[in-house]
């Protein structure tokens, strides 16, 4: 286990400022060839170190389909997180253990519509999943992406997001909680607007859903009321890990390990646990 | 596998621990401020293997340490170095000696988690270099309830090789591994005499029963595993954790308990990262940065400690996470026992 829990150093090659306290962190490994080693599917983890401060759990917010690096999307929320956001710039180093988890049910997806509802950060792991599908297009119907965030500043990904609605064979809206002035998009929760305006075909479509544990609660409770299946709703889970091996215990769901078992999970295989997440 | 069986009398065993002593690294007990932890020791008379079981820390620290040293770490103008700390001391050949039944047996119920998936290689190589030797208890101490359990404590092959004292005055060594077959057929054993198995085995039989028969807590553990796997939102475990303090000592003594954390320190450019016993009691085990924690409170996680233990570790292993040796109940400040934790829990639904 001790050697389990050492890192591969990366290095930060870019650094953007999504929002005012989420950060995308784009990095490589620093060992020539590691990179391509590094194989990973969507949906799956890394323990991220910023040596001295600490280690935290990030999922991966960039699909494998694009080669030569990775990306997380880290938020200020915590003590490390708030290290990070202050020292960490482009060149310095940190420390990758992963990649960790299970991912989005690739298989199962495939040849069906896709309905992504996304909240805030919780857009980064089904960036990894929108990426992946679009640059494997063609194995897809139809391709909608629903995200919502408290305001227009505090979207991720606008330069992204921008593609999305240029790409013709996506269709993509956007919502924020309140009015504003120089908004001319949806506004309103995102179980609101899923209700109201995207009214989602539920026939073949599958959904993936992430943002904070109230926004899912909701999003999830909107879907099985416009009568999808709880087969059909897949998210990834928010828990506290440390190892990401099976081993620490602090990921437990009943006999489930997230870091294992999961993060990501239907819904009907969510109603199967004990009430503790 | 051939099983090695002597018997000799109390110079005997004394000669045959000095004997292993002499020719192998070994631990036991060895007593500070009245308590026992498991030491490397080079003479008898620094230790005692019949140290008394409710005195007695688990072996479970020599396979996974209390806290440990997994990196260091050192900033340099030109980039990170990273190491892996020096070379693992408790992965070389050595011997227990006065190892408990319950906690080899511990070891078997976390070889399960250690051995699933991602192996734990430096658990495994510790494990594998290890000689168990241990002496059957003649008495269940006070809060003892091993015998209750979902394992053969007279038959188990959890120790290498297994010391009983005989009610005929004699001491019998008995091999139950492969392992422990090899050692007993080296020169550790000239100073007792080789007998046939079926020559000891009613002293043993004799001595199992009596041991048996002192147990004042028994309970049927398949009977609570069956009760408790199908409660979860009950007001019994606010009432059974209503004292708990959070100390986590409970955890901490445990030989099945093996949650730890990960921590980084730092002083100026070097830094290491420490792997340290934690526990699913503690407030902020599951607590996550922004605020979420889905155990937020105290019957929460008693009631993950008492099912952890009963209901989901068997549930994904195969075994209960609790070998009945007591240390929990004893090392608790508020005198709460898992014993009755669970047997009120599961009672206390009863239909």
């Amino acid at each position: 286990m001790e050697t389990l829990l050492v890192p591969m150093i990366c290095k930060v090659d870019k650094v953007i400022q999504e929002t005012p306290d989420i950060r995308t962190y784009r990095l490589k490994f620093r060992e020539e060839g590691m990179m391509e080693k590094f194989k990973y599917l969507p949906g799956q983890f890394v323990e991220f170190s910023l040596l001295g401060s600490g280690e935290c759990t990030f999922c991966i917010a960039s699909s494998g389909t694009r080669k030569g690096y990775f990306d997380c999307s880290i938020k200020k929320a915590g003590v490390v997180t708030a290290d990070i956001h202050t020292s960490l710039e482009e060149g310095d180093e940190v420390g990758i253990r992963g990649p960790f988890g299970n991912w989005f049910p690739l298989d199962d997806i495939k040849g069906k519509n896709l309905l992504f509802v996304g909240g805030g950060i919780g857009l980064a792991p089904l960036r990894s999943l929108i990426q992946y599908c679009i640059d494997n297009r063609t194995d897809y119907k139809d391709f909608t992406i629903l995200y919502g965030a408290r305001t227009s500043a505090d979207m991720c990904y606008k330069d992204e997001i921008k593609e999305w609605q240029d790409n013709k064979s996506l269709k993509v809206m956007l919502t924020i909680d309140k009015p504003e002035e120089t908004w001319t998009s949806n506004v309103g929760v995102v179980p609101k607007i899923l209700e109201d305006v995207v009214k989602p075909v539920i026939a073949n479509t599958k959904v993936i859903t992430c943002g904070p544990p109230i926004m899912i609660k909701y999003t999830i409770q909107s879907l099985i009321k416009l009568g999808f299946a709880d087969k059909d709703i897949i998210t990834t889970l928010e828990m506290k890990m440390q190892c990401g091996l099976g081993k620490c215990g602090r990921c437990n769901i009943g006999s489930t390990y997230v870091c294992k078992d999961g993060p990501v999970f239907t819904n009907e295989q969510l109603k199967s646990l004990p009430d503790e997440f | 596998m051939s099983v090695e069986t002597f018997v000799t009398d109390k110079a005997g065993l004394v000669k045959f621990y000095e004997a292993i002593m002499a020719g192998h690294e070994t631990y036991a007990p060895v007593e500070k401020f009245g308590k026992f932890d498991f030491k490397q020791v080079k003479s008898l008379s620094a230790c005692d293997p019949e140290s008394p079981i409710a005195k007695t820390q688990s072996i479970k620290p020599l396979f996974f340490p209390r806290s440990a040293k997994v990196m260091k770490y050192v900033a340099t103008s030109a980039g990170t170095d990273v190491s892996e700390v020096d070379e693992d001391p408790l992965a070389v050949n050595r011997v227990i000696i006065g190892a408990k039944h319950c906690d080899a047996r511990a070891l078997q119920v976390l070889d399960k988690v250690y051995n699933w998936d991602y192996i734990d290689t430096d658990y495994q190589k510790r494990r594998e270099n290890t000689v168990i030797i241990s002496t059957r208890c003649d008495k269940a101490d006070t809060h003892c309830f091993c015998t209750s359990l979902d394992y053969d404590v007279e038959n188990m092959n959890a120790m290498d090789i297994l010391v009983v004292n005989g009610s005929d005055g004699k001491i019998y060594i008995k091999s139950r591994t492969e392992k422990g077959s090899k050692l007993l057929n080296s020169d550790v054993t000239r100073h007792a005499s080789r007998v046939p198995e079926a020559a000891a085995a009613p002293e043993l039989k004799k001595q199992y029963d009596s041991f048996a028969a002192s147990f004042r807590l028994k309970m049927d553990y398949k009977e609570v595993n069956a009760k408790l796997s199908k409660i979860f939102d009950t007001p019994e475990f606010d009432s059974v954790s209503g004292n708990c303090v959070s100390c986590n000592t409970c955890a901490f003594v445990c030989p099945t308990c093996h949650c730890f954390k990960i921590s980084d320190e730092k002083v100026r450019d070097t830094g290491v990262r420490y792997k340290s016993y934690d526990s699913c009691n503690n407030g902020y085990f599951t607590l996550m940065a922004g605020g979420h924690n889905p155990r937020p409170a105290k019957y929460r996680r008693w009631r993950q400690r008492a099912m952890h233990k009963f209901v989901y570790y068997k549930e994904r292993f195969g075994e209960n996470l609790c070998v009945g040796c007591g240390k929990c109940t004893i090392a608790c400040p508020v005198n709460i026992s898992i014993f009755e934790v669970v047997n009120q829990v599961a009672e206390g639904n009863r239909q």
